[in-house]
């Protein structure tokens, strides 16, 4: 990993159609919004800061998610996803790199299906959110810390970047089952899919990168490829050393990836 | 004081698995053995009955080795026919668990018209592992509650058919063939662990709250927030709405009932509830609230009891006669519960019996002041 210095911009609050959020956001260029992955919220890695580099980079917290407040009123992933456009129709971002990781990548592929013009580019990273035949994601919620960090990362040791989290206290543990209530309520059945989207998938018009960490464990490479026959025209890019969360875990291989291909679709405009 | 017989109908077992619940494979599961258990389970239950007590009491878990009966009602339906004084309390079904809890109404009025209006219909939310096994998710759960209790009580008291359009339950026609025999409906009990919204819900509704395999400090202090609760409302708890469920070991004298509950009592609380934690706490199962208070005051988990706790936790009950009754007086006259739930997990199936003579003959009488009252007069409804 990476560990050239780290500058984590301030957390702003904000109101979005009336519900309120974290967001933290740095870096000059176009914009790209981008969205974290179950219990990354919050977080400002070097990831985000190497994209940062090049772009604007607004990277607000799901509600629930790292100390923004729970959302009673989100119940299927299409709501976060609304919740998202309502975000950049609030920001005045008319236009935006969208760049999702895992869960986020979930959401962003929802976005995308609804509104491809509003992208200049997609890039998922390990989503979950389709059904692929043949495979059933691990349960994390039946595991604890030890078995989720197994199963999430390639090396374990990347889990420590998300590690800053008090677990010994009742207020920490409180964010975490707020974290992982959030989370269940969009994912917990069917788990970490949504029956419609791998179909409408075709309507993303967005170009598209493919991130995937050759040692994913939640969703290995044969999701990948149900992923890269149901977009159209999208590329795949694989990364040796990682598991479910190559930006943590390759960061700056990653973000290269993401800042070529992106960059590439700003010229083609 | 009132005495429920209670069981788990428990498929004891040894095992190095690190759930009792969910994984641990049914290979497990003998059904030659099964028959013989669930025969002696229904057998001990008809013998309450002969020997006196006011209620027998069945629940519904699924896929453990803890208790086998992911149907209480079918285990309902035979001890309708089978006895013949005896309330008849499911304690209770997992209202959320179920896709149509109209069933639920269903099944609870056949027997309460066929047992002469003898049953008691708990309402429960099922513990977190369950959520794990039938798939409902619990962010839903308490919702879910909620809704299947109004609409079962509803269908029960309202002349059908009338629409019901809910967030989780929508029928255009709601009109349940039997309506139930007790009027207005059957007592509704709420066993829980002292979340406070479950509290508050029952006090409103005069539903008897049941403490389940919870130490005595904790039953305290949920009877005094149940009992404020019940003053907010407008009216006093009944001694007949605060019920105790507790294990009870007897025998000629302590140093016997305590080699007895040494060896059979911890099962329960080691292997039959040996659940790691995310099995516990499903997400969203518990409200923020609840789930603060749960963590502030850490309780143990029942594989972290020894016997010393269970004993001065007040978890069980062992003793000589004479100390059974004292150690019941402490529920009956300090926290004034006014009906107890007891399983007698004594051993052996003729063992089992055994003790509840020696209960029934030696305990029992001491608690009979109300014998002739009738304990759901004005409560569950």
């Amino acid at each position: 990993m990476n560990d050239s210095p780290v500058t984590v911009p301030a957390e702003r609050r904000l109101s979005v159609r009336g519900t309120p959020i974290h967001m933290r956001s740095a870096g000059n260029g176009p914009a790209l919004l981008y969205l974290h992955g179950a219990g990354a919220g919050g977080r400002w890695l070097t990831f985000q800061e190497r994209l940062a580099e090049r772009f604007t980079v607004h990277a607000p917290t799901h509600p629930g998610h790292a100390g923004s407040p729970a959302a009673e009123w989100i119940e299927h992933i299409s709501d976060l996803a609304f919740h998202y456009l309502d975000l950049l129709d609030e920001q005045g971002l008319e236009r935006v790199h969208l760049v999702g990781a895992s869960f986020g990548g979930w959401i962003a592929a929802e976005m995308a299906t609804m509104a491809s013009h509003r992208l200049a580019s997609l890039v998922l990273i390990d989503p979950v959110g389709i059904k692929v035949d043949g495979w059933i994601y691990p349960f994390l919620f039946a595991m604890d810390l030890p078995q989720i960090v197994s199963t999430v990362f390639h090396n374990p040791m990347a889990a420590l970047a998300l590690a800053p989290r008090d677990l010994s206290s009742v207020d920490g543990l409180v964010e975490i089952h707020r974290e992982r209530a959030a989370l269940a309520r969009v994912a917990w059945n069917p788990y970490l899919y949504d029956p419609l989207l791998r179909r409408r998938l075709g309507r993303i018009a967005a170009p598209t990168l493919l991130c995937w960490g050759e040692h994913d464990r939640l969703a290995p490479l044969a999701c990948a490829e149900a992923w890269a026959q149901e977009i159209p025209g999208a590329t795949l890019r694989t990364f040796a050393d990682s598991g479910h969360a190559p930006h943590i875990e390759e960061p700056d291989a990653v973000a290269a990836a993401v800042v070529e291909f992106c960059r590439a679709r700003e010229g083609a405009r | 004081m009132k005495f429920y017989y209670f069981h788990l109908m428990p498929y004891p077992m040894e095992h190095d698995e690190p759930s009792s619940w969910v994984t641990l494979s049914n290979r497990h599961y003998d059904p030659e053995v099964g028959h013989t258990l669930y025969n002696q389970y229904l057998d001990q239950f008809e013998h309450a009955e002969r020997l006196g007590w006011d209620g027998v009491c069945v629940n519904e878990h699924h896929q453990n080795c803890y208790g086998t009966m992911p149907s209480p009602n079918i285990m309902a339906a035979m001890l309708a026919r089978r006895t013949t004084r005896a309330r008849i309390a499911v304690l209770g079904n997992g209202l959320p668990l179920r896709e149509n809890p109209l069933r639920i109404a269903e099944e609870i009025a056949m027997l309460d018209v066929v047992s002469g209006g003898r049953i008691i219909s708990g309402f429960v939310r099922g513990i977190g592992p369950e959520y794990y096994s039938v798939g409902v998710n619990p962010t839903h759960s308490r919702d879910r509650f909620y809704e299947a209790a109004e609409l079962i009580l509803r269908a029960w008291t309202e002349d059908g058919p009338f629409p019901f359009d809910g967030r989780f339950y929508r029928y255009h026609w709601v009109n349940p063939w039997p309506r139930p025999l007790q009027r207005p409906h059957p007592p509704v009990w709420c066993p829980s662990q002292g979340s406070t919204e479950t509290v508050e819900w029952a006090a409103k509704r005069r539903f008897p709250y049941l403490m389940v395999f919870t130490p005595i400090s904790r039953i305290a202090q949920i009877y005094a927030e149940y009992r404020e609760a019940c003053e907010r409302f407008g009216y006093t708890a009944s001694p007949y709405q605060l019920t105790v469920n507790l294990p009870i070991v007897v025998a000629e004298n302590d140093a016997k009932a305590r080699k007895i509950a040494q060896e059979n009592a911890l099962w329960v609380y080691h292997t039959g509830l040996r659940i790691p934690i995310p099995f516990w706490q499903p997400p969203g199962y518990l409200s923020e609230g609840s789930f603060r208070r749960a963590m502030t005051s850490r309780p143990k988990l029942p594989t972290e009891l020894t016997f010393e706790d269970l004993e001065e936790g007040g978890y069980i009950i062992v003793g000589s006669p004479a100390t059974v009754r004292d150690r019941l007086r402490v529920f009956s006259d300090e926290l004034k519960a006014g009906i107890v739930c007891s399983g007698m997990p004594a051993g052996t199936h003729e063992a089992t019996l055994d003790m509840m003579e020696m209960f029934a003959r030696e305990v029992m009488p001491h608690f009979r002041e109300d014998a002739h009252v009738d304990e759901t007069a004005g409560v569950g409804r």
